[in-house]
């Protein structure tokens, strides 16, 4: 039952595929979190999120400055390659500059019939920002009716919201099974619900997540107890031969602060009568982004909760190499866990990663954290 | 012989003054009992101008490049950012501004200024962060920045009345925090002065960046760069807004009288993002082959007012408004409005914009090709440069791309940059012109 | 009289003499450490008398080392003329020295369209072939061999020489098979040029020029990658002296050098 993440994290493009022969629906790449998914669902659509291949490549070079991160690169790879030709539509949520390079390259060299820029506030902590996002918010669900010709009706964001929030609930029970000592999965089979989490259908997906936790984990015995426990925070993340390695020398990963795992799914829309405005307030008080976390750092007091709550040892904080915003937050995040008690490993992310040079690091890390315990 | 006359500029060493004059006022400010503040190129200077007569600013990014300009003092600087743990391809200029309140020296000597308070915007992911980072080396000192990523301006979208709303009411809401972070009492008059002074130093800095359409050059950019920075130090200040009237009338002279910037002008070329500023002999560089760059829509834009007309394919001034605002909330939209034209945010929202602006500046200032900066030192400038470089090749004119860092001299290599420009004048069709 | 083009590189340099646009004597020494003694000792060891050469044109990135030198052409040039002189039909002109690597588009006239040159970094040129040779602990020819035996695809990352070096311990570790390994080393190599030739625009036909194309592993990666068939011409590392030899006999050269290379 908990492979079905894994089959699904490898084979994305089969799956919407399948469920566009299926329903004959619409599916919406999208590059960013921020985007409010809710609409998308209200309108019969089907969100994937577009993530990269991590595998060499030599199709961006022309488009992409060196500078840029290889997330960014790796992700319009993917369309210029033709990976996602099945896309009808095509959306960012303004969040990085990187990934806004790879969304407006893809949208002027393979654009589908339909894209949309969504300038999602960057201020968050000022309430100025919620009338606004209400106000684009509108903006998009119009955008949205006219381009699947149908009204978006307050019935069809309730289905939105109940999706999105049953999938959240869901998720967030599932990430709780891994607070006990003996955690019942894996940092890597948490990633693979996580990350597939993002295109899946979301019925589907949490329908599997409810029956994982009912009728697979309970009494799951994957001698984990005793493992070194790990949080891994930073930027987008789903490279899962990283995460294998660091399992496989003997730790395990517990919990996590990504776009790609608990920061999308951490809080609900709290239901209210103006729907969009419901919407727009989920999205102003999720998780920051290191993005839009100012002039307050509220990461830091998330990623202690997170720290505690999962009661983990150490820290491993990876980005993408040359991500500006996560480089503005790690050396005060590092301080920030430091003073918990929590060391920290950071660790640069690129295409691929140089697995053997990051495993004598890991090594190095986990051998001070069990140090650590003797005295 | 030289093809045509030339002349130094005259109110160049003015606007040398004005920048020293400048620097010294912030660093002194506390002398006698006012109020410095920092903050990026791009802030809204005019909002806390309403807290009297004696506020003085540092605005960051020119900081920074003065920083660059010394060698020694930057390298020391980088050095210092690095070792406080701070990543090296950050913004180069955050990386020199931080160093140097981690060296506790500034640039133009004595130990670096502590300011009162960060009066801060947004739209590249580094403003804000920039100025936490500097909020939390000096200590704690209270912050505001607001957020003016809405969307594109006209024509390449809509200004809707929510997007002024949220940005005017985060300058609303920063002008009660100033009179509480202060504790003084704003003044509506002095705001709506300083408003009025922007519109008017960044409205006539497009006008003079226009004269460059004619032939010869009256400017060249690196003459340029040395004039359009007073609007990144106090565009709301009515000694640059004077002086940019009284440049005008200079350089529409030049025009009138055919001097040239370059006396054997016979190409003319642009840049594009900041360029490396330890190494601005390579504008020097350019004159041996008879090229001038005439600017960039950097130079023209990053302060500079404009509109962007499609159907004439040309960049065209931004007229003054038609009256001066009567009241604070008048002259925070007006502000507002103003500045989300500018054609520098576009290019945050699609490459192409800045692609269009680009190409209407290859057909109406006559360039025979373009040399983009690909600048390690800012993501934001540099966000769709390669786009840009694409669309600018397709509509027929050639382009020189050179990596480098505006900030950072460890990785600028002149020399090579050098062989590429040979190279490129080579593609040009240009030679050596015999001094 | 003849005339003689030269190009100092960072390993080797390379002297073209020429007459009417026809080769009439060449040369290539190890340019070793004193680069000076290597142009003399090149010069020396032609069969053609230097009082007989009326014209000598340099190129390469030690060109300022070239005392004789009348004139001065730019890397670009030199190659792009070499190659379209070599063959009329030639489009695009990749060049991959042991420092430095290049593309080249040109018109049917020779003349540069556009060029991109790999930015400060050795994974786009011949000093990384070296360097993973010796981590192979093999030289050259049989790195070039092994790669072309290769039945299994194994993917490296090619941002950086040495994270590129650090991963091919962790494939040694892992028991991929050497020829894989070699393939890879080449696969990477190529995907770096191919990103370069990408950014001016491929236009057929290709020829392959530089002290790399002699690595028959690389231009079987590079013609894979690119997805079209790559020329080869004889001498495939004199084809830029040459340029610089016609280049002076066409009189397209400048006389002195950019002011900071002097």
């Amino acid at each position: 039952m908990i492979e079905m993440f894994e089959e699904w994290y490898k084979s994305r493009h089969e799956y919407a595929k399948e469920w566009k022969d299926k329903t004959g629906g619409k599916v919406m790449g999208f590059f960013c979190t921020y985007v409010p998914e809710e609409i998308l669902l209200a309108a019969n659509v089907l969100p994937v999120r577009i993530l990269g291949s991590h595998e060499p490549q030599n199709v961006t070079e022309p488009h992409i400055f060196g500078m840029y991160c290889p997330f960014c690169r790796d992700c319009l790879a993917q369309g210029l390659l033709g990976r996602y030709d099945y896309l009808d539509g095509m959306m960012i949520a303004q969040s990085c500059l990187h990934i806004r390079q790879a969304f407006t390259s893809w949208k002027k060299h393979m654009p589908p019939e339909f894209t949309y820029y969504l300038p999602m506030p960057h201020q968050v902590q000022s309430p100025r920002s919620i009338p606004f996002l209400r106000s684009e918010l509108e903006t998009f669900k119009t955008a949205v009716e006219q381009w699947v010709g149908k009204e978006i009706t307050d019935a069809d964001l309730d289905r939105g919201i109940e999706l999105m929030n049953a999938s959240r609930q869901a998720m967030r029970d599932l990430y709780d099974t891994r607070k006990t000592a003996n955690p019942p999965m894996t940092g890597l089979e948490a990633m693979y619900a996580a990350v597939s989490n993002q295109w899946i259908d979301k019925a589907e997906h949490t329908a599997v997540v409810r029956d994982v936790i009912q009728k697979e984990l309970p009494g799951r015995n994957l001698g984990l107890e005793g493992k070194t426990r790990l949080m891994i925070l930073g930027s987008e993340d789903d490279d899962t031969a990283f995460v294998n390695m660091v399992e496989g020398c003997g730790s395990v990963i517990v919990t996590d602060d990504h776009c790609t795992g608990s920061r999308y799914f951490w809080n609900q829309v709290e239901p209210e009568e103006d729907r969009l405005l419901a919407i727009a307030k989920r999205y102003i008080t999720r998780p920051a982004c290191p993005t839009k976390d100012w002039p307050q750092r509220t990461r830091l007091d998330h990623v202690r909760m997170l720290a505690k709550q999962w009661d983990v040892a150490g820290a491993i904080i990876i980005q993408q190499k040359f991500c500006d915003p996560h480089e503005l937050d790690i050396p005060e995040q590092r301080k920030s866990l430091d003073g918990i008690g929590v060391p920290t490993l950071f660790l640069e992310l690129d295409v691929t990663v140089p697995v053997g040079q990051f495993k004598i690091r890991v090594e190095a890390f986990l051998e001070m954290l069990a140090e650590d315990d003797l005295f | 012989m030289a093809k045509y006359p030339t002349e130094t500029l005259l109110s160049w060493s003015k606007a040398k003054e004005i920048r020293e004059t400048y620097y010294k006022n912030y660093a002194a400010a506390h002398d006698k009992g006012g109020i410095r503040w920092v903050g990026g190129a791009w802030t809204f200077d005019a909002v806390p101008a309403g807290l009297g007569g004696d506020v003085y600013s540092l605005t960051s990014e020119p900081y920074g490049a003065s920083c660059a300009f010394n060698k020694d003092f930057s390298t020391r600087a980088m050095e210092a950012a690095e070792t406080a743990g701070y990543a090296r391809d950050l913004c180069a200029y955050m990386r020199n501004y931080w160093g140097s309140i981690l060296m506790n020296e500034y640039a133009f000597g004595g130990p670096f200024p502590k300011p009162d308070f960060i009066w801060q915007d947004h739209i590249c992911c580094s403003h804000a962060k920039w100025y936490q980072v500097v909020s939390e080396l000096e200590g704690g000192i209270p912050m505001f920045c607001v957020d003016v990523a809405v969307g594109p301006a006209e024509p390449f979208g809509t200004l809707t009345e929510a997007k002024i709303d949220y940005v005017a009411g985060q300058i609303l809401d920063g002008i009660e925090w100033l009179e509480k972070t202060t504790g003084r009492t704003y003044d509506d008059e002095l705001f709506i002065e300083a408003c009025w002074n922007d519109f008017r130093s960044t409205s006539k800095w497009a006008q003079v960046c226009e004269l460059n359409k004619a032939v010869p050059a009256p400017l060249d950019e690196k003459t340029m760069y040395s004039l359009y920075v007073l609007a990144t130090l106090q565009k709301s200040w009515g000694v640059v807004a004077d002086y940019y009237d009284e440049l005008y009338d200079e350089v529409k002279d030049r025009v009138e009288r055919g001097i040239a910037a370059v006396p054997n002008e016979q190409a003319r070329v642009m840049s594009d993002t900041q360029p490396p500023w330890s190494a601005l002999k390579l504008f020097r560089y350019l004159e041996q082959y008879g090229v001038v760059s005439v600017g960039s829509l950097y130079t023209f834009g990053l302060e500079g007012m404009w509109d962007f007309d499609p159907a004439s394919g040309d960049l065209v001034p931004r007229p003054m408004p038609s009256k001066k605002p009567t009241t604070r909330e008048e002259a925070a939209r007006e502000l507002v409005r103003w500045h989300l034209h500018k054609p520098e945010y576009q290019h945050f929202y699609d490459c192409d914009y800045k692609s269009q602006m680009m190409i209407a500046m290859c057909k109406n200032y006559g360039l025979s090709g373009v040399m983009l900066h690909y600048n390690r030192g800012c993501e934001g400038l540099s966000l769709g440069i390669a786009e840009n470089r694409l669309a600018i090749q397709e509509t027929g004119y050639p382009v020189m791309t050179f990596e480098g860092n505006m900030g950072d001299e460890r990785e600028f290599d002149l020399g090579r940059t050098m062989q590429r420009v040979d190279a490129f004048m080579e593609t040009l069709g240009v030679k050596k012109v015999a001094a | 009289m003849y005339t003689a083009g030269i190009d100092v590189g960072a390993k080797t340099v390379k002297i073209v003499v020429t007459q009417d646009g026809k080769i009439v004597d060449r040369q290539i020494v190890s340019a070793g450490q004193d680069a000076q003694a290597a142009i003399e000792q090149a010069w020396q060891s032609l069969d053609t008398p230097i009082a007989d050469i009326g014209l000598i044109v340099a190129t390469g990135s030690g060109r300022k080392s070239t005392k004789r030198a009348n004139g001065y052409v730019t890397e670009v040039a030199a190659a792009s003329k070499g190659a379209i002189k070599t063959d009329p039909e030639i489009r695009t002109v990749v060049d991959v020295g042991a420092e430095e690597g290049r593309a080249i588009r040109i018109d049917q006239n020779g003349k540069v369209v556009d060029f991109a040159i790999n930015e400060k970094c050795a994974a786009g040129a011949g000093a990384f072939t070296e360097a993973m040779a010796r981590a192979l602990e093999v030289d050259l020819p049989t790195l070039a061999a092994m790669s072309l035996k290769s039945t299994g695809n194994v993917a490296m990352n090619a941002q950086c020489a040495v994270f590129a070096e650090s991963e091919l311990v962790t494939l040694v570790h892992s028991n991929t098979p050497k020829e894989d390994m070699a393939k890879a080393i080449h696969d990477a190599i190529s995907d770096r040029i191919v990103s370069m030739v990408r950014r001016v625009g491929m236009a057929e036909k290709v020829m392959l020029i530089g002290g790399v194309a002699l690595n028959d592993g690389f231009v079987a990666s590079l013609a894979n990658d690119l997805e079209t068939s790559v020329i080869v011409p004889q001498d495939p590392q004199l084809v830029s002296a040459y340029g610089a030899a016609i280049l002076g006999e066409e009189g397209n050269y400048a006389e002195s050098l950019s002011e900071t290379m002097e």
